[in-house]
């Protein structure tokens, strides 16, 4: 029996898709076959910023202005463009167009996507779905670099141009875009982090506002930087070597530092049954252990010396101060859930137990780690007293005595912070957060009131630095730096932290016999079977 | 009043607790997860949980036919307790109605079943699996409607699904296939290219649930979905949580609109101040709570006498003449009252008409709670 097919009528003519059409529809089928292999997130959030009016009206206005510099800019340098350089003006105003999407719009417009999710409620439907923290902050980096790039798209025939007119060489145009667009990505990276800090209305309104503080500064810094490179060059104000170090510091400082932000602001985001100790604490290890390879590198290749070395002390003193007032102020209960996923051989637990969430780890894990730094700092000081530049005698003994006297100072206020937060624990639920509080109030009530008892014993009068000033790190730190030996004081606090320390494991065996927790065998079927399923 | 994790809860008010919630069939299974060790439970201090019992995991609970339980759930905000020991089962394919005043703690209860939230002591469980422990294995069982839409600006419905999709790992022709189910069953296929901003509030709701449909879950956890609707949107949507359970997924859903609720629900549980006053089915509440049945019988002749002769039976009470119709309170069951209508029609009474007046879900309602609002 053979089909008759009946003829189209005009209707049905008009509706069956053309040529076109189908190659469209088979490129759209392609897209989105490549677009399951992407954060859904990213996929959202491009859908949304092109559509957003925002993103419209900026990459307009951007348009519109590299046009008009182009066209004024070229016409302001007539008739001397042809004969002399005339890159630097006319690069000039495209860096400047180009930082404002870069550096403020796109890092704002992250941090209000984040805070809009909070807000609005959306994140919570997002965090009962299979996407895990790091993959929500993870879309929204990457949906802003996606943005930075189309921006970057619409100036680079301009920048082309420019460079074109001679008078900016091909390593500063590199440099200059690169510094751009890593201090861009940097910048949403902190957007994103205080996006996450504040759930209340007050806390967003005072984070939104440091956020634009940041900005500003952030672009005013690379506005005067850029400046600087532009009008000089790379090669003739820094000389080969120097750019090299100005190379080499953002390539050690800022992945671990933007590694650092985002566990942070990926922990914000996790719930308190699962581990976000763990993840912070490695990104920290990889700071410290960038920050010493920069300060070696430095000091290795003679060019700033030891200077870097107290910059980069002062920068490491305060990181640790902040970090391990947090991390002794952890939750010491684990839920049983996070106890599965901690190492379970002995070996592995004798070597990553102090990764272990818990305020006893961290207390170990903080005091282990400034003590490494401090062994690193001295170490490079003898490095360049013997390879580079003699250092004196006493300015060997200021660095130790302050180096050791810091920690030992900081451990002592952490065993006290760690006994204040048990304390509150008890009847509360404090944020990690209030740990650093306490350190603050440790650190001014240990250095003002044996100042305060003194001075009233002494009818208000001045009086010398006595065995009384030992908790007052203020005075002992200050002497310390003035050339005055404290090593008795500096001992003291060390044997009070190694105490305390001790004591510390001896009254929470369980750090040094972490407990063994089985997984149900139910859990673990139902993990194959979902693995399975994803493969 | 902060929670020590080493103590159970005060043992009257435990007791008061298991009195109260002994009015319900429910409360068999209750009294059951209260015998479970101890151990069994995890328990959180300071807003974090540990075992109770070192060295050992939590069982996993799994029964075949409960789909949803709470064993024993607490959350305390500071000296608000918010949920007090709150323990009941829903079986699969059921669909569990919870009633509250506001401030009674249903988001709260249903926010830890959604892994939302932690406990304060206790647990939930979704098919066996510990919503506190393994709560990435619960959230792909789980769909959640809060009562708020969660939506987004400048996305069309569609996209709004497809992210949701992508977002819980459904990829290729099973995103599409789910799509195009979730717009059909929701009605919002006409919508599906139309922003959402756009969109009345019962098309978000609609829109809403397809979102938390869209990975196909077991279990539905839908928060106020009827608040603000019309009434027709409330029909709609009666009709597809009727559909969803007739489909055999579990559905747990809050709701001030108490007539909805009776005519939709399998079972229901009535919370107030944190506390379980009483589950079960409607009618066994009903039945349990209201121990007389206001009767009403039309006797066509001598009605009067009637009246005389039913005073004289122990079930009957406050015997009312109006006319040709008897209303009085009678405490007997079915077996008593078929009893009763054969005494009078043996006795020459001509018997027209007998009513049974049972109270509504409405009136158990406001009889069990006490309105109170923390």
């Amino acid at each position: 029996m053979s089909a008759v097919v009946p003829p189209m009528n005009s209707a049905e003519f008009a509706k069956s898709p053309t040529a076109t059409e189908l190659r469209l529809e088979k490129l759209d089928a392609w897209c989105e076959k490549w677009s399951d292999r992407f954060n859904p997130i990213l996929v959202k959030e491009t859908r949304q910023a092109l559509k957003s009016r925002q993103f419209v009206i900026t990459f307009s206005l951007l348009l519109f202005a590299a046009l008009s510099w182009t066209i004024v800019g070229t016409f302001s340098l007539m008739p001397a463009i042809y004969t002399s350089p005339s890159a630097p003006r006319m690069m000039l105003g495209y860096y400047f167009a180009l930082a404002l999407p870069m550096l403020l719009v796109v890092p704002l417009a992250a941090y209000r996507s984040l805070e809009g999710e909070i807000d609005d409620g959306t994140l919570e439907l997002l965090s009962i779905t299979s996407l895990s923290p790091r993959q929500i902050i993870l879309g929204k980096l990457a949906s802003a670099m996606l943005q930075m790039l189309l921006y970057f798209v619409v100036l680079f025939p301009c920048i082309s141009y420019a460079y074109t007119l001679r008078g900016v060489d091909f390593p500063t145009t590199v440099a200059l875009l690169g510094m751009l667009v890593l201090a861009g990505v940097m910048m949403t990276i902190v957007a994103l982090f205080f996006a996450t800090l504040s759930q209340s209305r007050t806390g967003r309104v005072t984070m939104l506002l440091v956020v634009i503080l940041l900005l500003f500064a952030a672009e005013w810094l690379l506005g005067l930087s850029a400046f600087g490179l532009i009008q000089y060059g790379v090669d003739r104000s820094f000389g080969f070597e120097t750019a090299l170090y100005y190379f080499v510091t953002p390539c050690l400082l800022c992945p671990p530092t933007a590694y650092l932000l985002f566990t942070l602001a990926a922990a914000q985001l996790t719930p308190a049954s699962e581990n976000r100790s763990t993840k912070i604490r490695v990104a920290l290890l990889l700071v410290n252990a960038s920050v010493a390879a920069w300060i070696g590198f430095g000091i290795m290749e003679q060019y700033v010396g030891m200077v870097l070395l107290f910059v980069g002390g002062a920068a490491l003193i305060v990181l640790w101060t902040l970090a391990s007032s947090m991390l002794v102020s952890e939750s010491a209960v684990i839920t049983p859930r996070v106890q599965r996923d901690l190492p379970q051989s002995f070996f592995a637990r004798a070597t990553l137990g102090w990764l272990a969430p818990g305020p006893e780890t961290g207390l170990v894990f903080a005091v282990i780690n400034m003590l490494l730094l401090a062994g690193v700092a001295v170490l490079m000081m003898y490095v360049h007293d013997r390879v580079v530049d003699s250092v004196p005698q006493l300015t060997k003994q200021m660095a130790i005595q302050f180096v050791f006297g810091c920690i030992g100072y900081l451990t002592f206020a952490l065993l006290l912070v760690y006994g204040l937060m048990r304390g509150l624990r008890r009847k509360n639920t404090p944020r990690v957060e209030v740990g650093f509080a306490a350190m603050v109030v440790v650190a001014v009530f240990a250095a003002l009131a044996p100042f305060a008892v003194e001075l009233y014993a002494n009818d208000f009068m001045t009086f010398p630095y006595s065995q009384w000033q030992a908790t007052n790190w203020v005075w002992t730190l200050s002497r310390i730096a003035d050339g005055k030996d404290h090593w008795g004081v500096i001992e003291l606090f060390g044997a009070v932290g190694v105490a305390g320390v001790a004591m510390v494991l001896y009254l929470n065996p369980a750090l040094v016999r972490p407990r063994r927790t089985a997984t149900p065998e139910r859990v673990i079927q139902e993990m194959e079977k979902a693995k399975l399923e994803q493969k | 009043m902060t929670f020590d994790p080493s103590h159970n809860p005060p043992e009257t008010e435990s007791e008061a607790h298991a009195r109260r919630s002994s009015l319900s069939a429910g409360a068999a299974r209750a009294s059951e997860s209260e015998n479970v060790p101890k151990e069994l439970h995890t328990m959180v201090s300071s807003g974090q949980i540990v075992n109770t019992l070192p060295g050992e995991a939590p069982a996993v609970h799994l029964r075949s036919d409960d789909c949803i339980e709470m064993r024993r759930l607490h959350r305390f905000f500071g000296e608000t307790k918010a949920v007090e020991d709150i323990s009941f089962t829903v079986q699969r394919g059921h669909v569990f109605g919870y009633i509250g005043p506001n401030g009674a703690g249903k988001t709260t209860s249903m926010r830890i079943l959604a892994t939302l939230d932690l406990p304060s002591y206790g647990d939930s469980f979704i098919d066996g699996l510990s919503c506190v422990n393994d709560p990435e294995l619960v959230r792909s069982r789980l769909g959640f409607m809060p009562d708020s839409f969660g939506t987004y600006r400048d996305v069309n419905c569609r996209e709004y699904l497809d992210f949701f999709a992508r977002a819980y790992g459904l990829s290729g022709a099973e995103r599409s296939r789910r799509l195009r189910w979730v717009l059909g069953f929701t009605g919002t296929e006409g919508m599906a290219n139309k922003p959402i901003r756009g969109l009345s509030k019962g098309m978000k709701q609609r829109l809403c649930l397809g979102r938390a449909l869209i990975h196909d879950p077991s279990v539905l956890i839908l928060d106020e979905p009827a608040a603000g609707l019309d009434p027709r949107a409330r029909i709609d949507l009666r009709r597809m949580i009727r559909d969803l359970a007739c489909q055999g997924k579990t559905v747990l859903i809050s709701s001030h609109i108490l007539t909805e609720l009776a005519e939709m629900c399998d079972s229901v549980g009535i919370i107030e101040q944190g506390k379980l006053l009483a589950t079960g089915t409607v009618d066994e509440i009903q039945s349990e709570l209201v121990a007389k049945n206001e009767l009403t019988i039309r006797i066509l002749e001598r009605a009067s006498e009637a009246a005389i002769m039913l005073e004289s039976l122990s079930h009957v009470s406050g015997v009312v003449v109006d006319g040709e119709l008897l209303r009085f309170e009678f405490s007997g069951g079915m077996q008593e009252q078929a009893e009763l209508l054969t005494m009078l029609v043996g006795g020459g009474f001509l018997v027209a008409e007998c009513m049974s007046h049972r109270k509504s879900l409405e009136d158990v309602f406001l009889q069990v709670t006490e309105g109170l609002v923390q």
